[in-house]
């Protein structure tokens, strides 16, 4: 699977998270933005991070910008972001999530 | 999926499906029934972010014991086809197809999610579907979209694309929706389904809510679509049974009791025969009093 | 709740009840400057039909970005408006954003994941997304051991390429190890920014010590800073001037190690002198500013402004003697193109 352009999903409204993929040569790194990054900046980070390797990604650059997002909504944004990043929107893999 | 025909359904609260902040407090508000959005409230750009974030709390957010709706966007789209298959897989309570005008449409729905559930390998039968009504099609075609399928929870009027569709809009009195929420009503009454009313926007007039709410109660609607969880307890409210309709209910109750210890075939009660739809009016009366909390686990009324 | 809409400007009843609006926000430049390349604006309108938020996108600039909280949560409306902004600007393509704005709405920014590059008391300068300022710095050569090396830089429009950018550029060649040339991107010049980095290249190819690049969106043109939320458009100049130098001095120059900046005095022109003073109060101490005065051919001063005018007046003998033969030859091939681009109404007037 290719990256092919960069692929945004999810907002900065609270309770939200957005993920901004484009292509890396250094595996997978992910700058992450969040109030709370002290205390669940790993385990966001690492939602991501198997997200995207269940996907099928192992070369990306991810910025991140947490508003306080569950995992579930940081799981769905980040295939969201992905797929769009592939440009394979239009057939959602599910099975990642 | 908990998804059963008959259950209470007083309030259905709309849900933006591409916002996680109302997605993950709805199951907090109490409302009977929740309908995550994948159609008007999101934008075109959105539709493929918002199915997987919808999919997603399905299947990981607590929802309170509300029953689960999910809008998917109408079948001259896109978007139709996924929509039906994810939540399928989600496993959600019941599809709310949209801009339903013919049976037809409905049992493509059905068909579209055998196959899904097929694929998936999730249980036959276990989602209902639910006909959106936004036109004077599918006005006259209610009947028979309401005797489509044995999957069928009910039919709602959407008021403000049907509206358009007659070439009017919103009015405060209603008038122009008369003709809609009767036959809408009387096609699902005559096929055992349930019925519901348009959204109320104007957050402002409460006066007016009630008044409207008021009516399509009258009416005999089962429920009213809500955009507001302030709107609950005041649905709620108004779709609260009488103290006497308790009573009644309760003495209906007492009468089959009665009836079973003593082993006989026929219900009567004050001389009158106890026939299904008494039963089935006592059975909701007193489910819906319970849930309002008008009377205790014993059945003893407690409300004012 | 709030909805988001499109605004189209060109209704004169629309843009009346946004530029009301704006002016309640204590908004109040409308000039041409700042409206003409805007492409597309948002509002944010409540329940009651009221415009209660804005924000409008010009190429990848988020400008003229206002709410009203009366009635909402604070922070709710200018987040949603920011986010429906960018929204737009991804459906476009468009991954790397900036804004302009007043300092006291830096901090709100910086919530929604913008970086600060950049801030003065008036303004402050902003960008989100990907490819960021790392980004742009990581594609700059450089050379090993270069934190121990003597590294000058040069900021320049060089439209075109002149003696008198070359004599600037050979001067900080020989006084140090390293040159970066950094050419200015900004379209609203007579020569282009691919044509002007072309001849800025192959004017100094011969000096092997030399790196041209290109500025990026990180070197602010003063043609293109959005002065629509300064007090007076007066103090545009020095905005600019402070916030470019701000980036040059806070980002660009540690990543690079750049210890100087070599500047051509100006005789002429009032802003240039002014921008070289104020160059000088940032920059100092902690980069040396070299000033370095024009050079003149026959007791005459080399200035791109005069090409460009010979330009116009199609008297390219004269430009012979002010520009090196790389530049010339472009001259002399394009000569039509250019004069056609000023008769069009590009401004030679300026930088």
């Amino acid at each position: 699977m290719e990256i092919k352009t960069t692929g945004v999903a999810g907002t900065l409204e609270s309770s939200d998270i957005q993920i901004m993929i484009s292509k890396g040569t250094d595996g997978i790194q992910i700058d992450l933005d969040s109030e709370v990054a002290k205390a669940y900046g790993d385990q966001i980070k690492k939602v991501i991070t198997d997200t995207l390797k269940k996907y099928g990604l192992d070369n990306v650059k991810v910025k991140a910008t947490d508003k306080g997002a569950l995992d579930c909504v940081i799981e769905a944004r980040t295939l969201a972001a992905a797929q769009r990043a592939t440009e394979t929107s239009d057939k959602p893999e599910l099975g990642v999530l | 999926m908990t998804y059963v025909k008959n259950r209470l359904r007083r309030t259905m609260m709309f849900v933006p499906g591409n916002n996680p902040a109302m997605i993950k407090d709805a199951g907090i508000y109490g409302a009977d029934s929740i309908m995550l959005d994948l159609e008007d409230a999101v934008s075109i750009t959105e539709k493929d972010a918002a199915r997987m974030l919808v999919y997603n709390a399905i299947k990981t957010v607590d929802f309170g014991g509300a029953e689960i709706v999910v809008r998917i966007n109408g079948q001259d789209t896109p978007f139709y086809d996924e929509d039906v298959k994810a939540m399928v897989k989600a496993g959600v309570d019941v599809i709310r197809l949209p801009k339903t005008e013919s049976a037809a449409m409905i049992q493509k729905l059905v068909k579209d999610m055998e196959k899904a559930e097929e694929e998936y390998g999730v249980k036959k039968d276990s989602i209902g579907v639910m006909a959106a009504i936004e036109s004077a099609k599918g006005v006259l075609n209610a009947p028979e979209i309401a005797t489509s399928t044995p999957l069928m929870m009910g039919l709602a009027v959407s008021g403000e694309d049907y509206t358009a569709d007659m070439h009017t809009h919103r009015y405060p009195d209603g008038r122009e929706l008369e003709f809609a929420r009767n036959m809408v009503l009387q096609a699902a009454r005559a096929a055992d389904v349930y019925a519901f009313d348009t959204v109320f926007s104007n957050m402002n007039d409460t006066d007016g809510f009630y008044r409207e709410t008021k009516y399509i109660y009258e009416l005999g609607y089962d429920g009213k679509s809500l955009v507001n969880p302030r709107q609950i307890p005041m649905v709620n409210k108004v779709f609260n049974p009488s103290k006497d309709e308790i009573e009644n209910a309760k003495a209906v109750e007492n009468a089959i009791r009665e009836a079973k210890a003593k082993g006989s075939g026929v219900i009567s009660m004050n001389g009158k025969m106890v026939d299904k739809p008494v039963v089935a009016k006592a059975t909701r009366v007193l489910e819906t009093a319970k849930a309002s909390n008008l009377i205790d686990e014993e059945g003893n009324y407690i409300g004012e | 709740m709030d909805k988001v809409v499109d605004l189209y400007l060109n209704d004169s009843s629309t843009r009346r009840k946004w530029k009301h609006f704006l002016e309640k926000l204590g908004l109040n430049n409308f000039s041409s400057r700042e409206i003409d390349v805007i492409d597309h604006t948002l509002g944010l309108v409540d329940d009651a039909g009221n415009l209660v938020g804005t924000g409008s996108i010009a190429g990848n600039v988020l400008k003229y970005i206002g709410v009203c909280n009366e009635g909402a949560q604070p922070g709710a409306r200018f987040n949603k408006i920011v986010t429906a902004l960018q929204q737009y600007i991804f459906n476009q393509r468009i991954f790397h954003s900036f804004v302009f704005t007043k300092t006291k709405y830096s901090k709100s920014f910086q919530h929604l994941g913008f970086n600060e590059l950049a801030h003065t008391e008036q303004a402050a300068f902003l960008e989100s997304g990907t490819p960021d300022v790392n980004a742009f710095l990581d594609t700059i050569p450089k050379v090993k051991g270069q934190k121990n090396k003597k590294v000058a830089a040069i900021v320049m429009n060089a439209n075109p390429f002149t003696l008198g950018h070359r004599h600037l550029i050979e001067l900080a060649s020989q006084e140090n190890d390293l040159v970066y040339v950094f050419v200015v991107a900004t379209n609203a010049s007579l020569f282009n920014t691919d044509e002007r980095m072309k001849l800025v290249q192959a004017g100094t190819a011969d000096l092997k010590n030399v790196f041209v690049v290109s500025g990026g969106d990180y070197m602010v043109s003063r043609a293109t800073f959005p002065a629509y939320f300064l007090k007076s458009p007066d103090d545009l100049v020095a905005t600019q001037t402070q916030i470019d130098a701000n980036v040059f001095k806070n980002i660009i120059a540690p990543r690079l190690f750049i210890n100087s900046r070599y500047i051509g005095t100006e005789p002429f022109s009032r802003t240039t002198s002014f921008y070289n003073q104020s160059l000088i109060q940032v920059l100092e101490p902690s980069i040396k500013v070299v000033l370095v005065p024009r050079f003149e051919v026959n007791g005459q001063v080399i200035t791109a402004t005069k090409v460009r005018q010979l330009i116009k007046d199609d008297n390219l003998l004269a430009i012979q003697k002010l520009v090196p033969s790389t530049t010339m030859d472009f001259i002399k091939n394009n000569k039509e193109i250019l004069q056609d681009r000023i008769k069009k109404g590009m401004n030679i007037d300026g930088n």
